[in-house]
């Protein structure tokens, strides 16, 4: 119960800097975003990413415009914002500070500086 | 064999089995009682079902079949992820602060008409839930203050300007009182986006004034008149419509015996009568024809509309309804034409004169001849014997059929010589003056002289073959000063430029006649000239005494004054001037 936990807390932190990475690449549909998501096998549901959609949208990190689809209702395709690309370069450099905290933690300073 | 269902989801038209329906209708529910206190519901419900329609789309096209079934549903779901999964992921902390905001304001109840349960505008179940009563007692309560006086009335009018409609969710859990139970509401996607248009438009709503709130009201009123017409109301006008078919029935019957009546089957007589006895001979068949119709046929319309009322059954088709119309529109046309015919032969006036000086007489004696004049015809329909003379019929003035308006006027004047003369004036209208002449010379008119007593017949009858045109005949007596007249009783109706009523004798005597006198003022009822002079007289020695009193007695100055007061009116009411007493 508490690994879950734990584990819950860790996937939510980092979905939201996964999600913004891969707009950052470029124009997509949420359903693609889901697709890479669940090849980095992050996501169980795709219920679970039009909240985080919304409210990463609703900050001003995210805008969308609307796209003609061949097959049922219009798509919204997703870009990064100003606002959104200057957040993600924040998130870069916490990330490589975690990655680097955690590999410290894992196996010493001693190990990874020399 | 499966029940399909054509949905509207996310813009998309799909056809979906009805198991499978009542699946994805659940599932979405529970999305949305999810989001339900989430800030922004609508937009992620919005993207979740665009999602779940665009995976059915896909799925119907890779499977290359037409309706999606439960197996299909299940695959979407299972992508989507239950309700349960989603928590795991999206953060929850921002969730118990927006509850607890709504909370609060659900806490106090607000005062709102309820438009779910309402009989009119919802005043009374508002009143309810804001009161916790059931609305029957606010309804009743406003129904007896209703019939005191009104006042009830004037109450709900007021209530229903000032209390705002509960549109919104939100307003309508405030009417209510509830806590924020967010996992009741089962509305759609579509209701909820409007529910939040109407909470921004009623933030502009309640900075209204109160006259703002009129019109809306009227158009609400409008919309309840629209409901009852179609509800209840219905019901009333059927029966209405119910009473005018068995009434109109009647009527219709009762026109068409009355016509047949007057086309002569039964009693051609009734010819005789005012105002038919206008009418030509020769038109009576067209007119009594056209009259029918213009009668009937708006009867029969709307006995044929009642009809449609009650049995929502149209009884006659749109090419005879239209006849009958065309018919009406002639029957209208000749009717007008006939009585434009009718009215032109009232145009021209013509007056006879005819003079016959009187012998010479100190007094006359004027009486009605109340015996009826009889024709031969007459004589021989009420079976009169003209042989045995003790039969003598009288006219009583009032019963027997009404031909026309055929009185006569007697006029007393005071003559301008000496000689007594009787002018007797026919008028008549007509086409043209000479057949308005023509009218005045066929009146028959008869009075007979014996001695000094004339005898006026009431009436004067019209010559054979000749029409009621406003005929009248007026007699003019002219009498010199001096002369007495004696009007008998049944003369009063027909003397009319003297008050006769107020020339009575003294009480207790009854005689069935009044004496007249003519002098220089016109004619003068003797009794009340006998009477003034009775009255001058008595004034007179009053005045004398007071006057003769005033002399010899010398008496206190008030009591002298009200004796020169009451000279003063004696002398007033005898014509005595003022001026006069100083030169004495």
């Amino acid at each position: 119960m508490i690994a879950e936990n734990t584990q819950t807390q860790m996937r939510k932190g980092i979905l939201e800097y996964c999600v913004l990475s891969i707009i950052s690449r470029g124009e997509i549909y949420a359903s693609d975003i889901i697709a890479e998501l669940r090849s980095a096998k992050l996501l169980v549901v795709e219920g679970t990413l039009y909240p985080l959609l919304t409210r990463l949208k609703n900050n001003g990190l995210l805008s969308y415009n609307w796209v003609e689809s061949t097959s049922g209702p219009p798509r919204k395709y997703y870009t990064l914002t100003d606002v959104g690309r200057e957040i993600l370069s924040k998130l870069d450099q916490t990330w490589q500070e975690l990655a680097y905290a955690v590999g410290i933690s894992q196996s010493g300073a001693n190990s990874t500086t020399s | 064999m499966e029940k399909t269902i054509i949905i509207n989801i996310g813009n998309t038209i799909i056809h979906i089995e009805e198991s499978a329906y009542e699946f994805l209708k659940a599932y979405l529910n529970e999305v949305k009682q999810h989001f339900a206190n989430h800030a922004d519901d609508l937009e992620i419900v919005t993207d979740i079902e665009n999602r779940i329609a665009e995976l059915l789309t896909e799925q119907l096209q890779d499977q290359k079949k037409q309706v999606v079934d439960t197996n299909d549903v299940q695959h979407v779901v299972s992508q989507m992820g239950r309700v349960k999964d989603f928590d795991s992921v999206e953060e929850n902390e921002e969730e118990p602060v927006l509850e607890s905001s709504y909370q609060h304001q659900y806490a106090e109840k607000k005062l709102y008409r309820d438009m779910d349960d309402r009989v009119v505008a919802g005043v009374c179940s508002g009143i309810a839930h804001f009161l916790n009563t059931e609305a029957k007692w606010i309804r009743i309560a406003v129904l007896l203050m209703a019939f005191l006086g009104g006042f009830g009335f004037l109450v709900y009018a007021i209530l229903w300007i000032i209390m705002p409609k509960a549109k919104s969710r939100l307003e309508k859990m405030e009417m209510k009182g509830e806590p924020a139970n967010l996992q009741g509401f089962q509305k759609n996607l579509n209701e909820e986006l409007q529910a939040v248009k109407e909470r921004l438009g009623e933030v502009n709503k309640h900075a209204l004034p109160i006259f703002a709130r009129f019109g809306m009201v009227i158009g609400e009123f409008f919309e309840w008149i629209g409901r009852f017409l179609s509800g209840s109301g219905k019901i009333l006008f059927k029966v209405i419509a119910g009473f005018i078919i068995v009434f109109g029935a009647f009527l219709l019957l009762m026109l068409i015996i009355t016509t047949a009546a007057f086309q002569g089957f039964w009693d051609s007589s009734i010819y005789d009568s005012f105002p038919f006895s206008i009418i030509n001979d020769g038109n009576r068949g067209v007119i009594l024809f056209s009259a029918f119709i213009v009668l009937f046929i708006p009867i029969l319309a709307l006995v044929l509309f009642s009809i449609r009322v009650a049995f929502n059954k149209q009884a006659i088709n749109k090419t005879l309804s239209f006849a009958l119309l065309i018919i009406w529109l002639g029957g209208v046309a000749i009717a007008g034409y006939q009585a434009a015919k009718i009215s032109s032969e009232f145009k021209q006036h013509a007056e006879l004169t005819q003079t016959v000086d009187l012998k010479a007489f100190k007094t006359y004696i004027i009486d009605i001849d109340r015996s009826r004049y009889f024709s031969r015809e007459d004589s021989i329909t009420y079976h009169i014997n003209a042989n045995e003379n003790k039969q003598i019929v009288t006219d009583d003035f009032e019963n027997g059929p009404f031909v026309m308006p055929n009185n006569i006027r007697i006029d007393i004047e005071k003559g301008a010589t000496n000689a007594t003369r009787l002018i007797q004036k026919y008028e008549s209208q007509g086409k043209t003056f000479q057949s308005a002449l023509q009218n005045a010379q066929n009146i028959d008119y008869k009075y007979s002289l014996k001695d000094s007593t004339i005898v006026f017949n009431p009436r004067f009858e019209l010559r054979k073959g000749t029409i009621w045109r406003n005929q009248e005949v007026r007699l003019q007596l002219e009498i010199p000063v001096g002369t007495k007249v004696i009007l008998k009783e049944d003369s009063y109706r027909y003397v009319n430029n003297y008050g006769i009523w107020d020339c009575g004798e003294k009480e207790g005597d009854k005689n069935d006649y009044t004496s007249w006198i003519m002098t220089e003022d016109g004619l003068k009822c003797i009794a009340q000239l006998k009477e003034e002079a009775l009255n001058k007289q008595k004034l007179k020695d009053e005045l004398h005494d007071l006057e003769l009193s005033q002399k010899n007695t010398p008496v206190d100055t008030l009591k002298q004054d009200s004796i020169l007061n009451r000279i003063r009116e004696l002398k007033e009411e005898l014509g005595i001037n003022a001026e006069d007493r100083k030169y004495r």
